[in-house]
């Protein structure tokens, strides 16, 4: 009796290895390094669920040749030092190619060691000039923070007519980039930075820096950091009664900044990636789906993991997934996609153009303020 | 006017930390544990004051709500986590006390999600008081009240009552203090029930002035908490209310002086290696 029973297990088990392997074979996996857990575990959320639907959308239209797509996703913790074992993984468990939705640190982390693999790697919403820098296995979707940063430049000097703006930024590689480039096109736009504070990531409490904006006055102020720090500091400048326009960056692209900061929210701008407002049929649908998907509007985090799977599923499409080096040269020629960020197409530096969304905080919404689209002040770099 | 505005967030910063210090030097005096899953009390009260205060509206009741659950979660802390170990080496309740933040703090995530909790209502961010030309609200006004009288009840009970008797003759010579009567459970009891109260309501005014309150918000304070106490010389109460003073004052002048060079934290912690290069006993503490 007991033999027998170990024989039907044993079998059981085989049969069960045996679809496994089979749905493996079937499947094509893409690796997703991600934050689920840590300070960034909420963007880390969002950003599973923007590369979800994208997957979920592909495998509904037939999938990539009649195979599904199937996301591995790792949690890196928002820890660079927990993102090279993840990466280390994932090129263990003979992963092919793999976007990350995760920020600068860990993304900038685990690039080297795909690039080192030669497995090609997007950074869906990391903007660190650096990462992409690691090497020709390493692309982006997004803007760089230069670029952003140049992008709020543009948009405190010409649309919005002020000239001195104090300057708060988060002092990670986010932060740093973004003030790299407001600092590099501020002069060149007439603008005048009167003052600069830093922050930690971790920081919730800003008064010292709320006193010293108070004494100087400026017209605009430009604040760097995620959501987190700035509901508290918006809400923090606003009850200390700072009146002067806030801009802010994609950082800010979540209801959950507008949860923190309440009425303060109203009326801060940021540079971002999605418009809410949008008529482009692309975006539309990616907002309308994502909605009716999971149930909250849509953000920045989400556009750009879905917009990176996309990038590689057309890539894959085209060569498939087990040339490395072909896949590779599939992405970079990746050219005039219409995607939930607006219509992409890499330079040869692996670094995309688009236009940067100005979206305003009214009713509690964000919605479209300006769109710039100004291919030479927004061109990201060839080097 | 700009460096009074500095100096009182300094106080206000400083109260924050002598409420959460206050408590991790008397649990440490008593049993000579690091307490650093105090910080697993603070953001529990935290979140047990949002919700009710959320539901119900009142924030009397968030009060309650955030003292009840930490000074109940506090005890079993001490009662189911610390006790079974006590008679080991130090490093083991220590162990125990990170183990229990770190679980906790995914614990709070997967019960309450990653992206953090708001107040539907926060009437006392938004009300501003004013006394010589000092603009604070109401929040940062309580708590350094609250501190201020909690600290003051304190020091009384330590100094004029039974149970106070009770507690510093119990740290001096727990056995001694045991066979004149006193029960070494109550106090031990009474201390983590005056720490995680301190803990939970600080918790909930800083979930107040954040506006938002978060899986992972105890863990820095914790962490900073521990190091007030090192630098106020361990277990000395005066030590570490002064430490915690010095911590708020440094980083409130730190952070606008220094954020080129270092953040907030860097400076505190900076300040904290400088201190014990100098008096490697503490601020207060006796030397060995």
């Amino acid at each position: 009796m007991k033999t027998l029973f170990t024989r039907r297990l044993l079998i059981a088990t085989a049969a069960l290895a045996c679809l496994s392997g089979y749905a493996q074979a079937q499947n094509i996996r893409i690796g997703f390094q991600v934050p689920l857990t840590g300070p960034a575990a909420s963007d880390g959320k969002t950003a599973l669920q923007g590369a979800q639907l994208a997957v979920e959308q592909i495998n509904a239209a037939g999938g990539i040749k009649g195979r599904s797509l199937e996301l591995v996703a790792l949690d890196d913790q928002t820890q660079p030092a927990q993102a090279v074992p993840i990466a280390n993984k994932f090129i263990g468990d003979g992963i092919k190619a793999v976007i990350s939705g995760s920020y600068s640190g860990p993304t900038r982390a685990a690039a080297g060691v795909f690039q080192e693999a030669k497995i090609p790697y997007i950074s869906a919403y990391a903007i660190h000039p650096d990462i992409v820098r690691a090497g020709n296995y390493v692309f982006r979707t997004s803007f760089m923070g230069e670029v952003q940063g140049r992008a709020a430049a543009k948009l405190i000097a010409d649309i919005m007519k002020k000239k001195r703006v104090t300057m708060i930024n988060v002092n990670n590689d986010f932060g740093q980039a973004l003030s790299a480039g407001m600092k590099e096109a501020a002069p060149k736009m007439g603008l005048q930075l009167v003052s600069e504070y830093n922050f930690g990531m971790g920081d919730r409490q800003f008064g010292s820096i709320v006193a010293s904006v108070k004494k100087d006055d400026p017209e605009v102020i430009y604040v760097s950091g995620y959501f987190f720090n700035g509901g508290p500091l918006v809400a923090q400048l606003r009850a200390a009664g700072v009146t002067a326009p806030i801009v802010g960056t994609e950082g800010f692209d979540t209801v959950n900044f507008v949860q923190i900061a309440k009425e303060a929210a109203e009326g801060v701008i940021i540079t971002t990636s999605l418009d809410r407002d949008t008529t482009d049929p692309t975006m539309r649908k990616f907002i309308d789906d994502y909605k009716k998907r999971f149930n909250v509007g849509a953000e920045m985090v989400a556009a750009s993991t879905h917009t990176a799977v996309n990038v590689l599923a057309e890539a894959i499409r085209k060569v498939g997934i087990d040339d490395s080096a072909k896949l590779r040269d599939a992405i970079g020629a990746t050219k005039n996609l219409s995607s939930a960020v607006g219509t992409i197409t890499f330079n040869n530096s692996r670094e995309v153009y688009k236009a940067a969304q100005i979206q305003v905080i009214k009713g509690g919404e964000f919605k479209r303020f300006a769109v710039i689209d100004d291919p030479v002040l927004l061109a990201p770099p060839n080097y | 006017m700009y460096y009074l505005d500095l100096l009182m967030i300094g106080l206000v910063w400083g109260c924050t930390y002598a409420m959460m210090a206050l408590g991790l030097t008397l649990v440490y005096g008593l049993l000579r544990i690091l307490h650093v899953a105090q910080a697993t009390v603070f953001t529990l009260g935290a979140y047990a004051g949002l919700l009710v205060a959320n539901a119900t509206g009142s924030l009397a009741l968030a009060f309650v709500a955030a003292i009840v659950s930490s000074c109940v979660v506090g005890v079993l802390i001490y009662r189911w986590v610390y006790e079974p170990v006590l008679d080991k080496p130090p490093f083991v309740p220590l162990v125990a006390s990170i183990g229990l933040l770190i679980a906790m703090e995914d614990g709070f995530r997967l019960i309450f999600g990653p992206y953090g909790l708001s107040f539907t209502s926060n009437p006392w961010f938004a009300t501003m008081v004013g006394f010589g030309g000092i603009q604070i609200n109401l929040v940062q006004a309580v708590l350094v009240i609250t501190a201020v009288v909690s600290i003051g009840v304190l020091g009384w009970v330590a100094s004029s009552t039974r149970l106070g008797v009770g507690l510093r003759a119990t740290v001096t010579d727990p056995a001694m203090a045991e066979s004149f009567g006193v029960n070494r459970v109550q106090v031990r009891t009474a201390t983590f029930l005056v720490a995680s109260a301190l803990a939970g309501v600080s918790g909930l005014l800083v979930g107040m002035l954040n506006n938002l309150v978060e899986p992972g918000m105890g863990g820095l304070i914790a962490y900073k908490g521990l190091a007030i106490i090192v630098l106020g010389g361990l277990g000395s109460v005066s030590g570490t209310l002064l430490a915690s003073v010095l911590f708020g004052l440094i980083e409130s002048f730190g952070t606008v002086m220094l954020d080129q060079v270092m953040d907030r934290d860097a400076v505190a912690f900076l300040f904290m290696l400088l201190m014990l290069l100098i008096r490697p006993q503490g601020l207060l503490g006796k030397g060995r």
